[in-house]
């Protein structure tokens, strides 16, 4: 049987979507075709804006709804502690936790000669620049403790090492090939507290 | 003691069984039937259960039956409690599940070395008469069932070789200088990775070869000296005082030859392990018993060892393995098995082996093309 086109198309969206197979793919899409009008018009919205009224932080390159995100602006924050993430979403894991009050440079990724990124797809010199305008005491290094990310770590201190700050990295122990976005908040919690000096 | 027993097995699907139901001894389970009946099939799909892998490294697709898109092969393994195994393969998907006692568990690391399993077959003559790479697979093998870090850290640095080489391929495209900032923190990372595994390597051979020396005096009853040596970052099995230094010198000499061949040349996984028997080489000049007597010495060695190290006793797969040896000492390794563990032993004609003292602990199935009685 053929689907209608448009049926179709949206369930081509939905699959390329992260962990969604073809099968929830059509359940999400029809069960969309049920909703009212106004229902979807939401759902529709909150998807655009977040492509149209978010952007990232021209500092830490975290999102943002304005030129700089809301931990950079934020007085109450340790702007002296940076802690270096590889995603955006990994800030929120981390901020869920309570547990760090300082700001944060987003790499967006790690180095992976396999995939086509090396430093310079990395904001790697960004965050070098980062130390001329600010004063930072520790820099933590909460990256992934894989193959790609250990590489990334030995990169960074390797660079950050001349800028005579004090590196540490969250400690091993989260799961293995587990990544720090669905590591239990707990874990990663202590994981940044339980820092190492490297 | 820690025994560790595979009760029964299901098989459906499985090459030329269809549906295949068995229940075994804890002692030795004699599997007979001509060649290509899917005697070996039995102790392939005993290796699925225990590692998830094929055990001659064929792809799990070769194992469906003819026509069919699925296979499935349970067992229930008993220790202080039972266990119950599941693993589908799936050809549509091309996928395998594997389920311990209805949970699925995805991670290699976290099957490997939960049931201890040895092998020996008739390809075992790579081992000491192949590549090098047929020896770090044999030692690799041993030390990942034993510990989990172990395995974590080999996959950990096999994607480091990966990840390597592809930057490799990228700098002779590029052709750029800039780049040596990030090989050099891949060199870092080969090196960490590295030096963990020569060192477990190092310390594992060191143990390894008592238990090599005793199997080939208790089993064997040779009065031979068998010697393993490691040979690691081109040592040749010569003393190596810092290892650390000879990696970096290592890298540094050959960098040039790494980018202009795009390979990993320096690193443990150019490791050999090298056999003697009284001080000579075994693979240039041993005789064919010789091989033979080191294949079955080096499995035994393994069998004990991880018997040691995990606390648990692995489960013996023989392939083919007694037709080939002389009755006294076919007779002798049966009956040492009877004493240490299970053990599944496939023969094409029992006649042949009426010195084994087969008795009724032991169980005797008959299969022929696909399709199993017990004797
Ligand atoms: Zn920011």
């Amino acid at each position: 049987m053929k689907i209608a086109e448009p049926l179709q198309i949206a369930i081509d969206e939905f699959s390329k979507l992260p962990s969604i197979g073809k099968k929830t793919a059509q359940r999400l899409a029809i069960h969309i075709l049920k909703k009212g009008k106004d229902e979807v018009d939401s759902f529709v919205n909150a998807v655009k804006d977040l492509k149209t009224k978010l952007r990232f932080c021209s500092r830490c390159f975290n999102l943002s709804v304005g030129e700089l995100c809301e931990i950079c602006k934020s007085g109450k924050r340790d702007h002296t502690l940076i802690c270096v993430v590889e995603e955006a979403s990994d800030v929120i894991a981390i901020e869920k936790t309570n547990e760090f009050h300082g700001v944060y440079h987003v790499l967006g990724g790690v180095l992976s000669p396999l995939s086509g990124i090396g430093p310079d797809d990395l904001k790697i010199k960004e965050l070098i620049k980062r130390f001329e305008n600010e004063e930072f005491k520790e820099i933590i290094l909460a990256i992934n403790p894989d193959t790609e990310g250990e590489t990334t770590i030995l990169y960074l201190s390797k660079l950050l090492k001349p800028l005579g700050v004090k590196i540490s990295r969250i400690a091993r122990g989260l799961p293995v090939g587990g990544d720090l976005e669905f590591a239990d908040e707990a874990t990663i919690g202590r994981a940044v507290i339980g820092r190492i000096e490297i | 003691m820690d025994r560790m027993n595979l009760l029964n097995l299901h098989l459906k699907n499985f090459r030329r069984h269809k549906e295949t139901n068995l229940t075994f001894s804890n002692k030795l389970n004699f599997i007979v039937g001509a060649n290509g009946a899917g005697k070996t099939t039995i102790l392939e799909s005993i290796y699925y259960l225990c590692t998830n892998k094929n055990f001659n490294t064929r792809t799990d697709n070769e194992a469906i039956s003819f026509g069919e898109d699925n296979f499935e092969v349970e067992g229930t393994i008993k220790e202080l409690t039972e266990s119950k195994i599941r693993v589908y393969y799936s050809l549509t998907e091309n996928k395998k599940f594997y389920f311990r006692n209805k949970k699925k568990i995805s991670r290699s690391v976290d099957i490997i070395g939960s049931f201890p399993i040895v092998t020996l077959t008739p390809t075992d003559l790579s081992i000491t008469k192949g590549f090098p790479s047929d020896r770090r697979k044999f030692i690799d093998s041993i030390l990942s069932q034993a510990s989990k870090t172990y395995l974590i850290n080999l996959l950990d640095y096999n994607r480091t070789l990966k990840q390597r080489s592809s930057l490799l391929f990228l700098l002779k495209e590029n052709n750029s200088e800039k780049s040596n900032d990030e090989l050099e923190a891949w060199n870092e990372k080969l090196i960490q990775g590295g030096l963990y595994l020569i060192e477990k390597r190092q310390r594992f051979i060191n143990d390894f070869k008592t238990f090599v020396e005793d199997s080939y005096i208790e089993i064997m009853e040779s009065k031979e000296t068998p010697e393993v040596i490691y040979s690691f970052l081109e040592s040749d099995g010569k003393k190596t005082n810092n290892i650390e230094k000879k990696f970096r010198d290592l890298l540094k000499i050959k960098e040039d030859e790494e980018k202009r061949r795009i390979a990993n040349l320096v690193g443990p996984h150019k490791d050999d392990f090298i056999f003697l028997i009284d001080n000579v080489d075994l693979k240039k000049y041993g005789s064919q018993g010789q091989h033979k007597t080191f294949q079955i010495a080096l499995r035994f060695a393994e069998f004990f060892y991880l018997k040691q190290l995990t606390g648990k006793t692995p489960i013996f797969l023989l392939d083919d393995v007694f037709g080939k040896l002389d009755s006294k000492r076919a007779q002798k390794i049966s009956n040492y098995l009877r004493k240490v563990g299970q053990a599944f032993i496939t023969v094409t004609d029992l006649a042949d082996f009426s010195f084994l003292d087969i008795n009724n602990e032991d169980t005797i199935i008959k299969v022929n093309e696909g399709v199993v009685e017990y004797a």
